[in-house]
């Protein structure tokens, strides 16, 4: 392409000169750009696989089970482990409790807990 | 290629002609060149001038233009190209004249006025295109872990996605739905105060596009491009982990070019 970018050595973002997708370049000269009154002619025909991968939100059903079932995909393990540790350290706290004993109840007081959240969702 | 353009002065007054008369924009005249091979159809680009202005186009063979993907790129390569050497005021695809003297006699001079306004009003600027998204599974993990409602519809619903669950994860989904709208509509404002005092100008896509923060067209003076990029890439780097961008430009001003209703 024609168009010389001022980029610097360390650019963590490219910016592209020039539209390369059919997406981009749909939306640049089609949805924009002057028009001119309506002696002229305006002929375009058969636009073909005009395809865009975006995706517009609608308040829906069914977007929001898309939207639950990819948050209950996520993997959360990071956070969950980090969670889990806390309780452990929190056991740990009692002296007299071995390291056992003290993540046992940790966990065990976890679970009472996912059990009482299920019963008042 | 079938036939070179006629000198626009010779215009093709003959009704006969097979060719029409693509238009790609509007430059002046004395930075319009030639570009062979580069139009529509792999035709030349040829400058059709009157006054100070010029009309870039390329022959066609008929007046209807379908609209394949390469003759798209190339409307836009053309307009790209044209805006090295000067400001241009780029038409939308598709736009036909019958030959060079219904170009001038229908549009050039009558706009004429118009035209150079706009091409005066542009000198000196570019379009820059700016998108950013979420990333799905930052974003997401970041409302799951803000919202303890969410959190705890999460944890009730991920057993079992069957009837059982069915109006908790409707319920999960459209709070899930609520905050994203928050956040996006947050953090588009945020993106906004950080590039608009670059730019002279900014028009702001509204379509709710899912995932998408921010899709703008900031009209920038050359001379900021560079600065523009700075701000572009801090916030590439300081929303990396939950955002991407797509930066385009530099281009003729497509989001900013408009004429008033027809005037006769």
């Amino acid at each position: 392409m024609a168009i010389a970018t001022h980029g610097t050595a360390s650019n963590y973002l490219q910016r592209a000169p020039s539209p390369s997708g059919l997406a981009d370049v749909v939306e640049l000269i089609l949805d924009k750009g002057l028009v001119i009154d309506a002696y002229v002619r305006i002929a375009v025909i058969g636009i073909e696989l005009i395809t865009i991968d975006a995706r517009i939100v609608i308040a829906s059903v069914d977007t929001y089970l898309r939207f639950a079932e990819a948050v209950n995909r996520l993997d959360l393990t990071q956070t969950e482990a980090a969670g889990l540790a806390e309780l452990r350290d929190g056991g740990g706290d009692g002296k007299a409790k071995g390291m056992v004993e003290g993540a046992k109840d940790a966990l065990s007081g976890e679970g009472d807990r996912k059990k009482e959240r299920a019963k008042r969702g | 290629m079938r036939v070179a353009l006629q000198s626009p002065t010779a215009g093709g007054t003959d009704a006969s002609a097979a060719t029409a008369l693509y238009l790609y924009g509007v430059t002046w005249a004395d930075v319009a060149r030639p570009q062979p091979g580069a139009g529509v159809h792999g035709e030349s680009v040829e400058a059709v001038p009157y006054r100070e202005l010029a009309g870039l186009t390329s022959a066609v063979e008929s007046t209807k233009v379908p609209a394949k993907r390469r003759d798209l790129l190339r409307h836009a390569e053309v307009l790209g190209t044209a805006l090295v050497h000067g400001t241009v005021l780029p038409l939308r695809f598709g736009v036909v004249f019958e030959n060079g003297t219904t170009l001038v006699e229908d549009f050039l001079l009558p706009r004429y006025a118009e035209l150079t306004q706009l091409l005066r009003k542009f000198e000196g600027r570019v379009e820059l295109s700016v998108k950013a998204f979420f990333r799905e599974e930052a974003i997401l993990a970041e409302v799951v872990r803000a919202n303890p409602r969410i959190t705890r519809l999460r944890e009730a619903t991920r057993a079992a996605s069957d009837a059982s669950t069915y109006p908790l994860r409707v319920e999960l989904g459209e709070r899930v739905a609520a905050e994203l709208q928050e956040r996006t509509l947050r953090d588009r404002q945020a993106l906004l105060d950080r590039l608009s005092r670059l730019a002279v100008d900014v028009q702001v896509d509204q379509q709710p596009i899912e995932h998408q923060v921010l899709g703008a067209s900031f009209l920038v003076e050359r001379e900021r491009v560079a600065l523009f990029d700075d701000a572009m890439n801090e916030l590439a780097q300081e929303q990396a982990e939950r955002m991407h961008f797509k930066y385009l430009g530099p281009l003729a001003p497509h989001s900013f070019v408009g004429l008033t209703a027809e005037a006769r």
